[in-house]
């Protein structure tokens, strides 16, 4: 599996879902806690994500999301809890520094959502292999060659990592220095990018004959190999979905009026 | 009626002056199978292109002339409707991959995918096509983590599913290790059994030579002669075209045994059968002038000293466990499938990587404290690949670039610079931008480039992949020539008939090892060591042994 894409083939019942079932969830997981406009809803989603996410046995691959995620989530706590501009109550102090409850719920109510979105979105991510999102998203007319460059782009992009890693050997085989001061890394940028970019440009051209050859760019419809038809599984949770999505706005509605 | 017919073509490449295809009238017959040999440059690769289509419509240019190919005018059918009669594979086997695909299999079906083929004649095709190349068993290995060998017949089925009427193989093997370029000829020999058309560019004339029903020899863009191999590879005056004809056909001449139409033979087969029919015995060193000339490289001076190295990329998988080995400066040349070993070896040398064990010295300095910098100008090391380093604008300023770097002035750097590239054969191209220039050239400024900096050793990674016989000799004398200079040159190479001829040492590894060294002809006797480092004997004495020398 190419470096850039998250996915890994667990063989999960994640995995066999159909792309766009995982896609409503994303979208259902996001929508239902906003919707409903309280804050305990999303302990619930979340939670539901995490059994998701443990169950398909790609747990451990949200967790370097997750980590990325807190260091963003302390920033706003930090800046919310002492400076929300609606602050009142004071709730609690660190030394000289006070938080107050007001920018604490506030900032509690973004980091819910932040985490929220990020790991309903790992469930997407970690389970479906960003071919088959492409191809069936061709299937339903999505243009074929934009389908090709964001294909192209999870394996030929990696790739073109590997090739830089052999032009800094060969350009300090010819006594370049690349390690050292700002002025030498500098000095380095031109000798080290100029290959990288020269030879993706000559292979592309390559690859272009070769697409080419193999009917690249035909008028005619593409067929497609794999059959993903909807599963009753697919079914079922995508009409729950709709309707947990229509009950809570219902919901909302009615407690707005009422 | 011919299948592919072509009057007075004539084409020129957007922004060039010379005529890469001048007035070109053949016919080929369905079923033929045809080989094109000719120097590089000599218009072989647009021949091809002018085929299926590439020519003009996808490069432009002018265009004079007329092809026909299964009855369609080549100029007015777009590419994409050509191949599904005309298949292409080329060179870099990586660049065919189209890049879409995560598995072997649906890189297969990607072109039928193009065509809209009913997606169940698709899946039995490809079936069909990974089984007969034997490449089912990677069905579902991502394309890009395959061997050179197995790529090329991934592209090779890509190519062979879609049930192209005519197949045209542009140097497919040129890039291969010996046993990748064996797998890919395998293919072909199965190929030429299906009755399909094929046209192939290539270099390995032994090979061509055999399986070609007729062969197009070509020069600056014109066709010369088109004839069996025999006539062709016969005539008195292929070196003016830059090739050298078959081994066979070679050493046939030189003993003067002639097939009953005066022409000498192509093939192993009926070479072996005028030797014996004449009771002929070939004497040893008889043809090919292998010893080296002037080398003053005597057995005292030693340049380097590998002492008990280990060596692993990752922890509990060892690439050497207690490697030694002495070199001075005799030419050694490495030999061994890809995933010997070679690359490391040379790379420990050059103070790329360093030992997790044991030392390494360079004129008993122990390199392994060094860093690659302080090794540069003791040290050089041309890279396979010359667009890993390239990034001038011209020649010249590309060659003096690492002189400059390990501290000659400016005057000094430039004289180094123009007498490399004067034994690299580019004087009067100092002033071409190097991406102007075609990849063996190419590869020859990344060799002037290293040779500038006059260094006491100089490392060769495959210097003669994508390199004509006019090459492949230029490097062979550049070799001697810095061997007279006392200098060592370490050579990684999978051309065996070039090791034959250019070097004194020779190693041959496997798995980590170092199966067998010495001399050429001392290891290409080694029968057993050949085969487990899944060698092949060079063509000359191949045929020696064969007739009992």
């Amino acid at each position: 599996m190419s470096a850039l894409s998250l996915y890994v083939d667990k063989g999960s019942f994640l995995n066999k879902l159909h792309p766009y079932t995982k896609l409503l969830y994303v979208f259902a997981a996001i929508l239902i806690p906003l919707i409903g406009g309280r804050l305990l809803i999303f302990p619930l989603t979340i939670l539901f994500s995490l059994i998701l996410l443990l169950t398909g046995r790609v747990f451990r691959r949200a967790l370097p999301l997750v980590a990325f995620s807190f260091t963003l989530i302390i920033v706003i706590f930090l800046i919310q809890g002492l400076f929300y501009h609606k602050n009142e109550n004071p709730l609690f102090n660190i030394r000289i520094l006070t938080f107050y409850r007001e920018g604490v719920i506030y900032a509690a109510g973004i980091a819910l959502n932040i985490l929220n979105m990020l790991l309903s979105f790992a469930v997407f991510v970690l389970t479906t292999a960003p071919q088959d999102l492409v191809e069936e998203m061709e299937k339903n007319g999505f243009s074929p060659k934009f389908g090709y460059v964001i294909n192209s782009v999870f394996q030929i992009v990696p790739q073109m990592m590997k090739t830089r890693d052999t032009i800094v050997d060969a350009q300090r085989s010819r006594g370049m220095e690349t390690e050292g001061s700002l002025f030498t890394r500098i000095r380095a940028f031109l000798p080290l990018i100029s290959p990288v970019v020269m030879s993706a440009l000559i292979n592309t051209r390559e690859r272009a004959i070769a697409l080419e050859v193999r009917g690249f760019g035909r008028r005619n419809k593409r067929s497609y190999i794999t059959d993903r038809k909807k599963s009753s599984a697919d079914i079922v949770i995508s009409i729950i979905l709709a309707a947990l999505i229509l009950a809570v706005s219902v919901w909302r509605i009615l407690s707005c009026l009422s | 009626m011919p299948i592919i017919k072509a009057e007075h073509l004539k084409y020129r490449y957007p922004n060039t002056e010379k005529l890469a295809l001048n007035d070109i009238s053949l016919e080929i017959e369905k079923g033929e199978f045809i080989g094109i040999a000719g120097r590089n440059g000599a218009g072989k690769s647009s021949l091809g292109q002018a085929i299926n289509g590439l020519v003009p419509r996808f490069y432009n240019g002018a265009y004079g002339g007329r092809v026909e190919v299964n009855g369609r005018v080549v100029e007015e059918t777009p590419v994409e409707e050509m191949c599904e009669f005309v298949g292409l594979i080329f060179q870099n086997p990586f660049n065919q991959l189209s890049g879409a695909a995560e598995t072997v299999f649906n890189e297969v079906a990607y072109g039928l995918q193009n065509l809209g083929t009913e997606p169940e004649i698709i899946l039995s095709r490809v079936e069909q096509v990974l089984k007969r190349l034997d490449i089912w068993q990677y069905r579902d290995r991502n394309p890009f983590e395959l061997s050179g060998g197995q790529m090329q017949r991934v592209a090779i089925a890509s190519i062979l599913c879609m049930e192209p009427d005519i197949i045209i193989l542009d140097e497919p093997t040129s890039q291969l290790d010996p046993q990748g370029t064996e797998e890919v000829f395998r293919v072909v020999d199965d190929l030429t059994e299906t009755g399909i058309t094929i046209i192939m560019i290539e270099q390995k004339l032994e090979k061509l030579a055999h399986y070609a029903d007729r062969i197009i020899l070509m020069s600056e863009g014109r066709v010369i002669d088109f004839d069996t191999p025999e006539k062709i590879f016969s005539r008195d005056d292929l070196s003016e075209y830059g090739i050298k004809a078959p081994a066979f056909t070679r050493i046939c001449r030189e003993y003067g045994l002639s097939l009953p139409d005066g022409t000498y033979p192509v093939k192993l087969e009926d070479t072996k059968r005028l030797f014996q029919e004449k009771n002929i015995r070939p004497l040893k060193e008889a043809e090919t002038g292998s010893c080296l000339l002037n080398s003053k490289a005597d057995d005292t001076e030693e340049l380097f000293r590998m002492d008990n190295v280990d060596f692993y990329y990752t922890e509990g998988t060892p690439i050497f466990q207690k490697l030694s080995l002495t070199l001075n400066n005799r030419p050694t040349a490495i030999i061994g499938q890809n995933g010997a070993g070679k690359t490391t070896l040379v790379r420990l040398l050059k103070g790329l990587l360093k030992p997790v064990g044991g030392s390494i010295y360079f004129k008993n300095d122990d390199i392994s404290k060094k860093t690659v910098a302080m090794l540069a100008d003791k040290v050089g090391y041309v890279f396979q690949n010359p667009d890993d380093q390239i990034f001038k604008y011209n020649v010249l300023d590309e060659t003096m670039f690492g002189p400059l770097n390990i501290g000659m002035s400016e005057e000094k750097a430039k004289e180094e610079a123009l007498k490399a590239l004067e034994l690299m054969g580019l004087k009067g191209r100092e002033n071409v931008n190097p991406y102007d220039l075609e990849l063996y050239e190419r590869k020859m400024t990344a060799i002037a480039s290293v040779v500038a900096m006059d260094t006491d050793v100089i490392i060769l990674d495959e210097p003669t992949i994508a390199q004509d016989y006019e090459g492949r000799k230029l490097i062979g004398d550049m070799i001697r020539h810095l061997s007279s200079e006392g200098k060592l040159v370490i050579a990684i190479l999978h051309d065996m008939d070039f090791v034959e001829e250019n070097f004194e040492r020779v190693i041959v590894m496997a798995h980590g090892r170092i199966l067998s060294e010495g001399s050429a002809e001392k290891v290409f006797s080694e029968d057993e060591v050949l085969s487990e480092a899944k060698l092949q004997k060079p063509y000359i004495t191949a045929l020696r042994e064969l007739l009992g020398a």
